[in-house]
């Protein structure tokens, strides 16, 4: 099985630091702070500093490693005296097993994702999760798994500029595949991850059939086939910064873009430039795995992630960073003008779609390969 | 025996660059080779999957239109200007001379950056069209290949004429003079006379540009919006969305082979030698 | 006098394509002034907010160090390499001589995301990514080809009769090199400098593959600049370097005429 973990998204956030540090969101030592923990640290040096009783979370660095650090870590450090440190090098599942059958294992928590989680477990790299101390009611359905368990969310969403389309918004993906009515530049991303599912949607198909739809090969390629008709309105975006930046110049009336980045958009864009839809999203989950022997023991970590559960501590990810809260229960606490913009709002979670992971496990690679041939042949 | 001591000494001079060239160029270039053969595994399955794969024929397409479009572009556009610059000989030449070679000093992110301000959406090409109400709504001049064509063509435009203006300095008037006086217009006597005495330099400068529009990369890439898309831009594709190292380097490998054969058939009718070890 | 259409066409048309050549490269000034903080002409007046925000942001400033100084060694490195290779090579000017004079400039018709590959792989073995040894080594081997070939362009005119006469008053090898050979490279070796100089300056592929965070340069800076978020700080960096050529352009100019 490939490994799906969508690294880029995860990156992208990381990214988003910088946005925000321009913005005056971020303060000057928080923004060094991250960006220095982007520089690559050694994996295996942290044993000997590692005191009893402290806790090692790594993610993938940005504003996301300052913002867990504030608001899940010192929380928790405050409630319990128990030091938490976030390190933001980036625990990919190549890097947890080789940590892990080192013997040498110095992280106690990992960001992870569906993919990797399933991976890991199936090799014996993880730790179970403890869902008596962990609540599995508060994590998005399908987002529990015996060695992981989610922690974030962001979503694949439809970004529309309605000055462009003339007050004219598309609000289903087949009004998107409608040049006619909706006419203008689209923004795609560059890999099929989260943007098959609209192709499959364009084709009439419920969002809830569409990962059956996208079963069989002739499936795929009637998706496929979707973009091949509407390429030449195609414009494809490869970072997430890319996306943001194609509605910014206003290269773009319409969109499949990250809600993290629809999130930034939405400050940026003047009155009435910008508008989100999460009608037929695709909603992708962000995984805690426990790599098997850490640090400060099993049970240790499942009360810290059991911590970073609750609603409150949730909602302030939704307002640092974007990302949505895990815990359903939390979509209550959000600001009203946040609301829309929620991934996981009761709302927004009623249109979209869970992203498949083993879906992509089985078929990404044969899928991506007629996507850049629909795209440009 | 002294004549070899002295040998030694020039050798010695050599050796310094060309050692650390072959251990630390030609042998990583070569390591993609061993990539391709063994990433994921050991066997020629890399380079099965790109011949069946219809996106790399594609992408190789693309990349050889590009890069003969950009070619014969560059040759037209180049001729004419090195044309002028030698036969016309007026105060103003030094001055083009000095603008031909100007952009060479630009960096290609520059320049590039200039056609994304020029030829977008909202850019200035477009917002003067709209302002003089030529046009009711933007034409689309950037990523697309048109918009790649024109960035490329002004990225080459100097390696074609400055070949050309070397070859074309050389040339003795007397030749054209000899044909007027017999009474031939003045095209004609360019045509059949001065235009094949040209053709060295309108062939090394043709070289240059394809064999170099070939592995271009930051133009397509930043104007092509996704879809012009060139072997080298597909090579990071495989490598940064798939980490698919053993595919990428499969196509690098096909890359260096048909640049090394577009040399290869140069040779038969370019001087190599002229065109690139003895450049001014 | 009578002018033809002949004449007029090529004058004029060669005008045409200067102007294509270099009018699109300076749009960049006017935007560079403008006073809005997206891309795009002054609105309302000219502002050197583009400038000021270049000239107080420690990344760009960083950035713009890097390149320079990184530029210096790799145009020193590659000058002192390139001139000893091409020296030698006049000297020897046999078969053996050609075929190293071939590798030196592979370089150059190696396609960049190509050789950038190899540097990654090879770098990551080496240590050397992120680092700025591991640039200015991918960088003076970029820039060798280029030295090699201005200076063996200048010793094309230097009479081989010159260094035997040396050799044979008894001067050494490394004496003649020195004394007669090197100040009859001397231009060839100034261009070689200049241009290995602008190849690492301006060099973007293979920094993007080669390194991370830790090393930052100018065209790296001005990449993600068009990637992430065109704002027109690039544009006020390209007006000062573009400012930059064309005096340089200007002196060269003058000097010739």
């Amino acid at each position: 099985m490939t490994d799906t973990t969508d690294f880029e998204a995860k990156r992208d956030i990381a990214e988003i630091a910088v946005e925000r540090y321009k913005q005056g969101r971020l303060t000057r030592r928080g923004f060094i702070a991250a960006m220095g923990a982007l520089g690559v640290l050694p994996a295996f040096g942290h044993r000997a500093m590692a005191q009893t009783k402290e806790i090692i979370v790594v993610n993938w660095g940005g504003t996301a490693k300052d913002v867990l650090q504030e608001v899940l870590c010192d929380t928790y450090t405050a409630e319990t005296g128990i030091k938490v440190t976030v390190d933001g090098s980036g625990p990919s599942a190549g890097k947890i097993r080789a940590m892990v059958e080192s013997g040498a294992v110095v992280w106690d928590l990992c960001d992870s994702g569906a993919g990797s989680a399933i991976i890991l477990e199936q090799q014996g790299m993880t730790e179970a999760i403890d869902y008596s101390i962990v609540d599995k009611s508060k994590v998005l359905e399908g987002t529990a798994y015996n060695n992981g368990v989610g922690n974030y969310v962001y979503s694949y969403v439809l970004a529309t500029n309605p000055q462009l389309l003339g007050g004219n918004i598309p609000q289903t993906w087949e009004d998107v595949w409608n040049v006619k009515d909706f006419p203008g530049m689209r923004t795609f991303r560059k890999s099929v991850r989260g943007q098959l599912e609209s192709a499959t949607q364009a084709r009439g198909v419920p969002l809830a059939e569409v990962y059956d739809a996208l079963s069989t090969e002739d499936g795929i390629k009637a998706s496929i086939a979707k973009f091949r008709e509407l390429r030449e309105n195609i414009i494809v975006w490869g970072s997430g910064s890319d996306s943001q930046n194609l509605f910014l110049q206003e290269e773009v009336a319409i969109g499949n873009i990250w809600s993290t980045r629809a999130h930034l958009l939405k400050d940026q864009m003047e009155e009435g430039t910008f508008n989100v839809s999460f009608n037929g999203g695709v909603i992708a989950p962000g995984i805690w795995v426990v790599p098997k022997g850490n640090p400060a023991g099993k049970d240790e970590v499942m009360k810290f992630i059991a911590h970073g559960q609750k609603p409150e501590l949730q909602v302030q990810w939704l307002e640092k960073i974007g990302s949505g809260p895990i815990n359903p229960a939390a979509a209550e606490l959000v600001p009203a003008e946040l609301a829309p913009y929620n991934p996981s709002s009761p709302q927004n979670l009623a249109m979209q779609i869970l992203y498949n992971d083993e879906w992509y496990a089985k078929n990404q690679v044969s899928a991506e390969e007629l996507y850049v041939d629909a795209l440009i042949n | 025996m002294p004549r070899v001591n002295e040998k030694v000494s020039y050798w010695m001079l050599v050796l310094p660059a060309l050692a650390i060239m072959v251990c630390f160029y030609i042998l990583p270039v070569l390591g993609i080779w061993e990539i391709a053969f063994t990433e994921p595994e050991t066997g020629v399955g890399n380079f099965v999957k790109m011949a069946g794969s219809n996106a790399v024929k594609t992408s190789f397409v693309i990349t050889f239109r590009v890069a003969a479009i950009t070619t014969v572009g560059c040759l037209i556009l180049g001729y004419i200007v090195a044309y002028a610059i030698s036969n016309f000989a007026t105060r103003l030449t030094p001055l083009m001379v000095a603008l031909v070679i100007l952009p060479f000093w630009v960096s290609v992110l520059i320049r590039s950056f200039s056609w994304i301000v020029l030829l977008g959406r909202s850019g200035l090409v477009n917002d003067a069209l709209m302002h003089a109400e030529l046009i009711e709504r933007p034409l689309r001049l950037m990523h697309n290949e048109l918009g790649v064509l024109i960035a490329m063509i002004h990225v080459m435009l100097p390696f074609a004429v400055l070949p050309m203006l070397t070859n074309m300095r050389g040339i003795s008037g007397v030749y054209v003079q000899a044909a007027r006086s017999l009474g031939a217009s003045e095209w004609t006597s360019f045509r059949q006379v001065y235009f094949p005495q040209t053709m060295p330099g309108v062939l090394s400068g043709a070289l240059l540009v394809f064999v170099l529009s070939l592995g271009f990369f930051v133009t397509p890439a930043l104007l092509g919006g996704g879809r012009v898309l060139m072997i080298s831009e597909y090579i990071t594709y495989q490598i940064q969305e798939f980490l698919n190292w053993g595919l990428g380097s499969a196509l690098s490998v096909v890359l260096l082979v048909a640049t090394a054969l577009v040399l290869l058939i140069a040779a038969r009718f370019v001087n190599l030698r002229a065109t690139l070890l003895e450049r001014k | 006098m009578h002018v033809s259409a002949f004449k007029i066409f090529f004058q004029t048309g060669a005008w045409l394509v200067i102007a294509f050549l270099v009018l699109p490269i300076l749009v960049v000034l006017p935007i560079s002034f403008t006073d809005t903080s997206y891309i795009g002409l002054p609105k309302e007046g000219l502002s050197l907010q583009h400038y000021a925000n270049y000239f107080t942001d420690p990344d760009w400033l960083n950035a713009t160090w890097t390149s320079v100084w990184v530029g210096l060694v790799v145009a020193t490195c590659a000058s002192v390499l390139g001139t000893a290779f091409a020296i030698g090579c006049w000297f020897l000017s046999d078969r053996a001589a050609m075929v190293a004079r071939w590798i030196l400039i592979t370089p150059i018709l190696v396609p960049p995301v190509v050789q950038s590959l190899g540097f990654y792989r090879f770098w990551v073995k080496l240590g050397l990514i992120d680092t700025h040894v591991g640039v200015i080594l991918a960088h003076t081997l970029l820039a060798l080809p280029y030295v090699s070939i201005s200076v063996f362009a200048a010793l094309s005119n230097l009479d081989r009769n010159l260094p035997r006469a040396a050799r044979s008053l008894g001067a050494s090898v490394m004496q003649t090199v020195w004394a007669v050979v090197v100040p009859a490279a001397r231009p060839g070796i100034a261009t070689g400098f200049i241009f290995a100089f602008i190849v690492s300056f301006d060099e973007i592929v293979g920094v993007l593959f080669i390194t991370v965070r830790n090393v930052q340069t100018l065209p790296k800076m001005i990449w993600e600049g068009i990637q992430d978020n065109i704002d027109p700080t690039i544009a006020a960096v390209a007006t000062l370097l573009i400012v930059l050529t064309l005096i340089a352009t200007a002196i060269g100019v003058l000097r010739r005429t």
